[in-house]
């Protein structure tokens, strides 16, 4: 398989796609430019540890391949002990950490550099519902380093114990394990701070900056910042963060969430204000989505297992089908979403990017570049058909709530192959799934037993994200008895039954891979530029000619609009078929 | 050696008076329809085995006058003008209590048999109809997810069974029943189904009585064969040519009831209805194939047939082969007896003859546990004390062929151990350049997807697959889509004898052995065999529960194979 290696991608600065046909397609893709190549600084090695002995569980030992450490200090002799240690760790997997730290004969967390932690915006709804709950968790299972501080930021005048107060409400513990849960719940809270500042103060960012140089006592300082707050805040937040509080000895990472601009044009502004302040690598941009469980695991289905593999291209391929819905509208929040719609809210980023995940060639390794190198591979030759459909808002509004697209990508494995995305609010169901739609069987032996609808005879494997995790593969079985009728059963995988522990949040798993420096779940820029190259003239012109969205009703299965659409490409969607 | 006497009787009982049975079974119906007066549904069967073009067939509901109502295309099957009488030979035998009644019962009982439809038993044994049905009605059960009308239609069905005692060699005492079957038959149009249920020492007498005297003039004559077809190449060799001076090819129908199987049935389904699997049938994705058979029990006083053909005859060339060939052939021009039976036959004769390496046999042995005593092979009163017979054994078969050239086929099958069951196991290669080798370990065979196609007990198919451990981190584990019969279909399987009995009856040929499906299976067995019983080679003992012997381990290590049952995260 032809794959890039990080090092010929670089080579390339731009490259442009021939034109397509003009019925409404594309015309020009440029493929971005990229900064010059990114050089990584080595995160600290992390051992998640579990704090009551004798139960080793499964997750306690961290093995990401792409979490490649290289020593920040040769001068500190620890450094080189645990890279030994991450060597033996990664050649056999069966040690449990606490032999190892019995054979290094020392204490892995003792580690003399810092970690901060700086909730901006640590006020808001995120904050409290997610973010510090992660740290929580991560805290609980023993993942964070020894020397961590959680400080929380925002404008409203707090005191250390109101924020505490404040956190604690949202604490919990896994449901599978409750051992000391409050008595680690009290030591955490003691590590968290609060410090009250406008965003776009240097005068308060240096006072924060003061605080956190406090509590780091002299030690080598780790920064990490979480910008919890409205887009037109992030470059003041992040102006006077990285100007005044800077990580003096350690690394200072900020981590961005959603929206990254409204359309190529102001993501593009948006990433060029935010390198004045920081480099490529300093920049993590979240994408909750690539955080959950099975999308994870999507890259494992494809890539560790034989009978998967050559199934995956065109040959076998019928459609791609990626489905989100809500099954609630905007309850009073529509201020926000008014202004962006579904299709920037959804689409051009949890959807693409669960595509290009599922589109990537065989990357070179699991190394984060290597994987976002095919991501952006992937995402630079998809063109769209111009046609997007289906979208209903209230009032005067010609928001979409509800989007439906076809997307093609031109390359020799997915050529003429329709991915077709799905999504919407105030929904009958909440979900989030894949479905691969296989193609028919050529001339099917059992054709006569099938009856005259074969769509029904093709298989199709979902990987349904939420809510009740699970892989299943449709296949076609005899029905067990006389005679010979065929029907479509499932091989199943319910993650419920097969793995009794609770699985963590997406954003535990995120802020993680953040502090070790584990980039592969994260967006780059020029994957980011590539996304929005690819909805930026469609939503313009939808924007333009005000297109009307379909009605639909609150609670329905949505709008027919999105059977006609798929109907255009031969597709019938999967998830509103008579045995779902 | 001691069994080809039994089979000098034929060559000189033999006559000229050949293919005196009618043969006019070439004509099966195509279309049957069969109406269910309880649910009003129609169901309906497609054969197409001989090829006549099928019509649409739409599901009518229809009228409850109409309930009983059989139609057919052909005037030959079912309808009010034929009859179909079967005689089971043997009748107060096992397997004619346990399995052939009950079986036809079930068929009765789902409207599957004609109208004029009546069973005759045939033994030595002085018994009046009465007594027959006394006999019969001990082992008749109905289904367990639907009793209706159970006890009434079990009267109905043992109203129309009769019983007829004769010798199996005194082709008087089938004169005797033909004149029983022609008065019940009533003059009507007749089709005669004979089902042997007898040792295989009279297999030809009996054949030669019930075809000189017992043949139907009108309609088609049929006779059902149980293994053993003979004990090696030249045996069962000289069986054919013995039935065949009396039968055509067409009217012997040889069972084998591990191919009325659900999931033996399945198998094909699975293969060519669904696009994810036929890309993957081959050597460039398959690392080796496995076909367990295990007992749990030994031969338990009955052990003197057994003795005489052990296990490698009694399962491995039969069983166990007919799978593998199923399995492994190259997709038939249609579902047609003959078309699927000639891909059967070329994978066969594409096979590697078994060589004495590619064996390794077992015997158990007496065992006691928790003050129980098992009893081993010899302790069988029934078993000679020296016997050699192997009672486990395990093969490595090879097809060379474009598809499966070096892809060991292993077999392995035994009484005694410590489980029952039958299942297939494929076991796919490595991922070449695996990204997420660091995250197994170092056992990569622990890595590979496996298929599993569980025939019984609890009829199941499962793919292992890699799959991430839920949490932090990334750590792979095997995780299984799974397809559990049970859960999926809450109808009660129907036997695989129910099966086979109804596509005999209908003419439906493609899950019977033809005669050079036959010989070419012992062609590969025979020499092996042979050289086994002429070397007298010993078998390794293993104790009665146990997983088997080690040699079964040995064998698979020389072709790089790990058996899928006894890895550990399986039983």
């Amino acid at each position: 398989m032809a794959t890039l290696s990080s090092a010929q991608w670089r080579s390339y600065s731009t490259n442009s796609f021939p034109p397509s046909s003009s019925n409404g397609r594309q015309n020009n893709h440029r493929l971005l430019s990229l900064s010059s190549p990114v050089l990584r600084k080595s995160p600290p090695a992390v051992f998640c540890l579990q704090q009551s002995q004798g139960n080793s569980r499964p997750n306690v030992v961290l093995m990401e391949d792409g979490a490649v450490v290289t020593p920040v200090n040769p001068a500190q002799k620890k450094e080189a002990a645990i890279q030994k240690l991450e060597d033996g760790l990664l050649s056999s997997s069966s040690i449990s950490t606490e032999e190892l730290k019995e054979a290094a004969g020392f204490d892995v967390n003792e580690n003399e550099s810092s970690v901060s932690i700086t909730v901006v915006g640590a006020s808001g709804d995120l904050a409290k519902k997610k973010i510090f709950p992660a740290l929580f968790a991560l805290y609980y299972e023993g993942c964070l380093p020894k020397h961590f501080t959680v400080f929380g930021y925002a404008r409203s005048k707090m005191t250390d114990a109101e924020l505490r107060n404040m956190v604690s409400k949202t604490l919990t513990c896994r449901i599978d394990q409750r051992e000391n849960c409050g008595e680690k719940m009290d030591q955490f809270l003691k590590r968290c701070f609060y410090h009250s500042g406008q965003y776009d103060s240097q005068e308060h960012f240096e006072a924060l900056d003061k605080k956190l140089k406090e509590h780091e006592g002299g030690r080598e300082s780790n920064r990490l910042f979480y910008l919890s707050i409205p887009p037109n805040i992030f470059i003041d937040a992040v102006k006077c963060a990285s100007s005044s509080a800077s990580a003096a000895s350690g690394w200072t990472r900020v981590i961005v969430e959603k929206p990254f601009g409204r359309d190529s044009e102001s993501s593009a502004a948006l990433t060029k204000a935010l390198k004045q302040y920081l480099t490529e690598d300093q920049i993590f941009r979240i994408d909750h989505y690539l955080g959950k469980e099975l999308v994870e695991n999507l890259s494992v289905l494809r890539f560790s297992n034989l009978i998967f593999e050559p199934l995956w291209s065109r040959q076998y391929i019928r459609n791609v089908q990626l489905i989100f819905s809500e099954d609630f509208g905007t309850e009073g929040r529509g201020g926000y979403f008014d202004n962006y719609g579904i299709i920037r809210d959804i689409m051009q980023n949890h959807l693409l990017q669960i595509l290009a995940l599922f589109a990537m060639e065989t990357p070179v390794s699991l190394d984060a570049e290597d994987i976002r190198n095919e991501k952006s591979h992937t995402r630079g030759g998809v063109t769209h058909p111009g046609y997007t459909d289906d979208k209903t808002v209230p009032k005067d509004s010609v928001t979409p709530t509800f989007a439906a697209a076809a997307l093609f990508i031109d390359n020799a494995r997915w050529d003429g192959v329709p991915f077709l995305m799905k999504a919407g609010k105030a929904l009958h169901n909440r979900s989030a799934e894949i479905r691969v739609q296989f193609r028919h069987v050529p001339g099917n032996l059992y054709n006569r037993n099938i009856g005259t609808d074969l769509d029904q005879a093709t298989n199709e494997l979902v990987i349904r994200v939420q809510p009740d995790e699970a892989i299943y593969l449709k296949i076609n079985n005899k029905v067990p008895g006389l005679g010979m009728r065929l029907d479509r059963s499932n091989l199943n995988l319910l993650y419920s039954t097969r793995y009794s522990k609770e699985i963590p949040d997406a954003y535990e798993r995120l802020l993680l891979d953040a502090i070790e420096g584990e980039r592969r779940l994260f967006i780059r820029s020029d994957e980011l530029d590539a996304a929005w190259s690819l909805f930026t003239p469609v939503l313009k012109e939808l924007e333009e000619k005000r297109t009307i969205p379909e009605y639909y009703p609150y609670g329905s299965r949505g709008p027919v609009g999105a059977h006609y659409l798929a109907a255009r490409y031969k597709v019938r969607w999967g998830d509103l078929g008579m045995e779902e | 050696m001691t069994f080809t006497t039994h089979f000098s009787h034929c060559s000189t009982s033999c006559n000229d008076n050949s293919k005196l049975f009618s043969s006019s079974s070439r004509s099966s119906p195509a279309i049957h329809y069969r109406f269910s007066g309880s649910r009003r549904l129609c169901r309906y069967r497609i054969n197409s085995a001989n090829g006549n073009p099928l019509k649409a067939l739409p599901s009518l509901p229809i009228s409850e006058s109409a309930a009983d109502y059989d139609y057919d295309d052909n005037v030959e099957t079912g309808d009010s003008h034929s009859t179909l009488s079967i005689t089971v030979v043997g009748a107060s035998g096992d397997l004619a209590k346990k399995k052939i009644f009950p079986a036809l019962f079930a068929l009765y009982y789902e409207d599957w048999l004609p109208q004029n439809f009546r069973v005759f038993g045939y033994a030595r044994t002085k018994m009046t109809d009465e007594e027959l049905r006394n006999m019969i009605s001990r082992t008749l059960t109905c289904r367990v997810d639907k009793r209706e009308d159970c006890e009434q239609k079990m009267n109905n069905f043992l109203g129309r069974c009769f019983y007829q005692a004769g010798q199996y060699s005194s082709e008087e005492h089938f004169a005797e029943l033909d004149t029983k079957l022609k008065e019940k038959e009533g003059g009507k149009s007749s089709n005669r189904l004979f089902y042997l249920s007898i040792p295989p020492n009279i297999f030809v007498d009996v054949v030669r009585c019930a075809s000189l005297r017992a043949s139907s003039a009108t309609g088609w004559t049929r006779v059902i064969v149980e293994k053993p077809f003979g004990r090696d190449s030249e045996s069962s060799a000289e069986l054919t040519k013995c039935l065949k001076q009396y039968l055509t090819e067409e009217q012997i129908f040889r069972i084998d009831h591990y191919l009325g199987k659900e999931l033996v049935e399945n198998l094909s389904v699975l293969r060519f209805s669904n696009r994810v699997f036929e890309p993957l049938w081959s050597r460039d994705y398959i690392r080796n194939v496995q076909l367990i058979f295990s007992e749990d029990f030994g031969t338990e006083g009955r052990g003197g047939y057994f003795d005489n053909y052990g296990i490698i005859r009694d399962i491995m060339q039969n069983h166990l082969l007919q799978i593998l060939t199923l399995f492994a052939m190259e997709t038939p021009v249609s579902l047609d007896a003959e078309d699927i039976r000639n891909e059967k036959v070329k994978v066969l004769r594409s096979m590697k003859t078994l060589q004495l390496e590619d064996v390794t046999l077992g015997q158990y042995k007496g065992f006691s546990k928790g003050g129980k005593l098992y009893p081993g092979y010899t302790d069988d009163p029934t078993v000679p004390k020296d016997s050699i017979t192997p009672t486990f054994a395990a093969a490595a078969l090879f097809i060379n062929n474009a598809r499966w050239d070096g892809v060991p086929f292993l077999m392995k099958a035994g009484k005694a151990l410590h489980t029952k069951r039958a299942e297939i196991r494929v076991q796919f290669r490595h991922v070449p350049g695996n990204l997420y080798k660091r995250n197994f370990g170092t056992d990569l065979d622990k890595a590979t997807n496996e298929l599993v196609l569980r025939v019984q007990p609890d009829e199941a198919i499962y793919l292992k697959i890699n799959n991430k451990v839920p949490g932090l981190g990334m750590r792979l584990d095997r995780s299984d889509l799974n397809l559990l019969y049970k859960a999926r279909y809450p109808r009660e399987i129907p036997d695989a004898y129910e099966r086979l009995l109804l596509d005999a009856i209908e003419g439906e040929r493609r899950l019977f052995i033809r005669s050079d499906e036959l010989d070419a299976a012992w062609a590969l067995f025979s020499p092996m065999l042979k050289e086994l019983e002429e070397k007298r080679i010993v078998p390794e003992l293993y104790p009665y529960g146990s997983r088997g012997p080690v040699g079964a381990h040995y064998l698979a290590a020389k072709h790089d194979v790990r058996w899928g049952d006894l890895s550990g995260d399986d039983s």
